[in-house]
């Protein structure tokens, strides 16, 4: 029996290419890929990219820098020597680089106050708070609840979505390509 | 296997956006939200947006080769689409497919053949429009599989969107990328303007039927990206029950928020060159992004006279190359509102250059960008064949739709434009929190969930009639075609679901070798019944690609066989033509011949 389907399974590996290649895929431990939509479209191209198998990680800080860098140019403006120009020309760049950062670390992270209250208003912690979202300053005596003036209200992060690294290993510190423009 | 999920697809010309919701028919309302769809925002670079921008770019063989492009998913060999591909459109626009949809209703070309990038090399590897819908729809079927494995878009209930203007043979090329994308056979086509109201209906719940009455008409404005798509619905009575119709559709026009961004940095391009500063290429497009970006604080009422807009340096002198120009908001604003929604009449139409005898072969752009004469030009078509021939039809309500309307000022102006047409009571806005850009997705899924609960429904059926020409017999005069006149097939506001009985004189039809029909729609002539056939209309007939088939002789007797038409419109929205013979049972479908003769034409 054994024999058998081993027989037919030969010639049908050996004479179709497709079911010799997903074969060879289950041999050497890959998933197989889903089932193409057979269409004419598609009949004559090559056969689909796979789906992007885990790589090497990319940090995420470089990520982030990446697409500071590709949609607000922030790396470009940060990396030029301010002392060579008038507040006037520096304001014009930071504008636009500033309004692109603000909406890339928005979409990202979503950030938000995490105290409501106005600046200055009267406000007191919790009973028992972590020191990491509240920082008492000036004179700090006493047991908690504090009470004092609201001087700075905090940012949370509601989300954190860094872009997902599908590039080379070898590409893992570029934050931004060179470009050529070809004439 | 029932769905678990009911879909609703918006595949716009720039932007794609999918909305799904539990088929749960028990719960009082559809819990809607939006499919976040993974795509390469740059090479190796994936991230997970609201909404695709359809844009395909070929990729170079390095790119291809790197596995910079892949996806989660197995994807296309050698294209990439979304929001990358945008942006590539931008630095590498001969690689670029935009605005694919606008080519797939263009009866010019052929469309499954790889004419885009238009004007392109092609040693790119240009692609079809068909094939371009295909890989924006497989991209999102993909996004839905991967985040449903076990819910696979193939088993749910999908309703995809296209423009009301869509003919019959876009609305058949749109279904073929689609099947072959992967969604469902069974799909059902909506039009936009009419899930955009779907949206609105879903926010309101009840509440609607005491926002309209009897006698409403309710105008549907819906400006894209590249599209303008105006649909007209009026709220009529049946049993005791408020229903609503679609009484007509307007035309495809191609103007929109595209034009006004490149208006405007026409304008800006001219300030800087008083200034001195000539823009090179990048910058020019650069600018583009810019204005785009800018529009809402431009248009907006609110803030500073003067707004600074500036095209940053391209290399790493970003501050040094960077170049300013002050514009003066109200003087943008004026000339976006005068342009595009400029104050006109009821009798005024929208102004037709003279054709010059040379014409580029692309996208039949609109010549007049005014859309409010355009929006005059089909409420008058519109009255001029239905029962109130007298009094042309103004609208009592306007639902906007399209990012455009996020300036308030060019609601406010449309507004005002058209409440000057009536001297009834003023024209409101649709009251209530709509989405601009996710509405149509989210309509589409709202109807699809609506049918199984058996809630509203827009009715209306088809939005045209539909005409074959055919030829009358004479005695021929040399030189001279025979003259042509037009049957009826189907007509105006014929329902999903049903056959039109076609009463004509039996028609006859050679056998064995292919034979064409010429093929007509009309939305303006709405009172014509099947089998009728019109011998003058002017300009009030649209000719459309020709319809064929190829009458097999088997089984017949004599070289021709003597036919009648049966005109079909399926559940899914779906125009089909047959001509069935006569005495026999012998029946033959036609089909939209978009091939060779499209292509000849070209030549």
């Amino acid at each position: 029996m054994g024999l058998v389907v081993a027989t037919k399974a030969f010639f049908k590996l050996m004479f179709n290419r497709e079911l010799s290649d997903s074969f060879q895929q289950l041999v050497d431990g890959k998933a197989l890929p889903a089932p193409k939509t057979e269409t004419k479209a598609v009949a004559s191209q090559p056969k689909p990219k796979p789906a992007a198998p885990p790589k090497p990680s990319r940090n995420d800080a470089i990520s982030l820098l990446a697409a500071l860098q590709r949609e607000a140019r922030l790396i470009d403006l940060v990396s030029e020597s301010l002392g060579d120009y008038s507040d006037e020309q520096v304001g014009a760049a930071a504008r636009e680089v500033l309004e692109e950062s603000g909406k890339v670390i928005h979409r990202m992270f979503a950030l938000a106050p995490i105290s409501s209250a106005e600046d200055g208003s009267e406000i007191s912690t919790p009973e028992s708070f972590d020191p990491a979202e509240y920082r008492l300053t000036g004179n700090v005596t006493g047991e908690p609840p504090f009470k004092g003036q609201l001087a700075h209200h905090g940012w949370k992060a509601t989300k954190c979505e860094v872009p997902a690294w599908n590039g080379s290993s070898k590409a893992n510190h570029i934050v931004a390509p060179v470009e050529i423009e070809i004439g | 296997m029932p769905s678990k999920y009911v879909i609703g697809i918006d595949l716009g010309t720039t932007n794609s956006v999918v909305a799904y919701a539990p088929a749960d028919v028990d719960s009082k309302s559809a819990s809607i939200e939006l499919l976040q769809l993974p795509q390469l925002v740059a090479a190796g670079t994936v991230e997970s947006l609201e909404s695709l921008p359809s844009f395909v770019y070929l990729a170079t063989e390095a790119e291809t080769n790197n596995q910079s492009l892949d996806l989660p998913w197995p994807s296309e060999p050698r294209t990439a689409v979304g929001q990358f591909a945008r942006t590539r459109s931008a630095d590498a626009p001969n690689r670029s497919v935009v605005s694919a949809k606008s080519w797939l209703c263009h009866h010019k070309v052929d469309r499954r053949a790889p004419i885009l990038p238009f004007d392109s090399p092609d040693d790119v590897g240009k692609i079809s429009p068909v094939e371009a819908t295909r890989q924006y729809l497989a991209h999102l079927a993909a996004a839905w599989d991967h985040k449903f494995p076990d819910a696979p878009i193939q088993q749910q209930q999908v309703v995809l969107t296209v423009p009301a203007s869509f003919d019959p043979v876009a609305r058949e090329l749109t279904r073929e990328s689609a099947v072959a994308a992967g969604l469902p056979a069974d799909f059902v086509l909506l039009e936009e303007p009419q899930a955009a109201l779907y949206a609105w209906l879903n926010q309101q719940g009840d509440d609607w039927r005491k926002k309209l009455s009897v006698g409403n008409t309710i105008l549907v404005c819906d400006v894209g990206g590249g599209t303008t798509d105006l649909t007209l619905i009026s709220v009529e009575e049946e049993a005791g029950n408020l229903e609503l119709n679609r009484v007509a559709v307007g035309n495809h026009l191609l103007v929109g928020g595209d034009n006004m961004d490149l208006a405007t940095a026409h304008v800006v391009a001219g300030k800087f060159a008083e200034k001195g500063t000539k823009l090179n290429p990048w910058q020019s497009v650069s600018l583009w992004h810019s204005c785009r970006k800018a529009k809402e604080t431009l248009m907006s009422p609110s803030g500073p006279e003067t707004h600074s807009i500036s095209v940053l340096g391209r290399g790493s002198k970003l501050i040094g190359n960077t170049v300013t120009t002050e514009v003066n908001k109200n003087e943008i604003a004026n000339m976006l509102l005068d342009g595009f929604f400029p104050v006109c009449n009821l009798n005024d139409r929208p102004q037709t250059q003279p054709a010059s005898g040379f014409q580029e072969i692309g996208l039949p752009f609109e010549s007049d960008p005014g859309i409010t004469r355009h929006i005059a030009d089909f409420l008058q078509r519109s009255s001029s064949n239905t029962e109130s021939d007298t009094q042309p039809i103004t609208p009592d309500f306007v639902l906007f739709n399209g990012g455009v309307f996020k300036a308030e000022s060019f609601q406010n102006r449309l507004l005002e434009v058209i409440g000057s047409w009536s001297s009834d009571s003023p024209v409101q806005p649709l009251a209530g929190a709509h989405d601009l850009d996710c509405a149509v997705a989210k309509g589409a899924c709202f109807y699809a969930w609506n049918k199984n609960s058996g809630g509203v429904r827009i009715r209306g059926g088809v939005g045209h009639s539909y005409y074959v020409g055919i030829e009358t017999a004479g005695l021929a005069i040399p030189g001279a075609p025979r003259p042509l006149k037009a049957l009826c097939v189907v007509p105006f506001g014929m329902e999903e679901g049903t056959q039109a009985n076609i009463v004509s004189n039996e028609i006859g039809l050679v056998v064995g070798q292919p034979v064409s029909f010429r093929f007509f729609r009309s939305n303006q002539r709405q009172s014509d019944q099947p089998g009728e056939l019109v011998a003058n209309w002017e300009d009030q007939l649209e000719e459309s690609d020709p319809l064929n088939t190829t009458l097999s002789a088997a089984g017949l007797d004599e070289g021709y066989a003597a036919v009648k038409f049966e005109a079909n419109i399926t559940e899914l929205g779906m125009f089909e033509l047959w001509c069935a013979a006569v005495n026999t049972d012998h029946r033959w479908k036609l089909e939209f011949n978009v091939r060779e003769d499209a292509a000849e034409e070209q030549r």
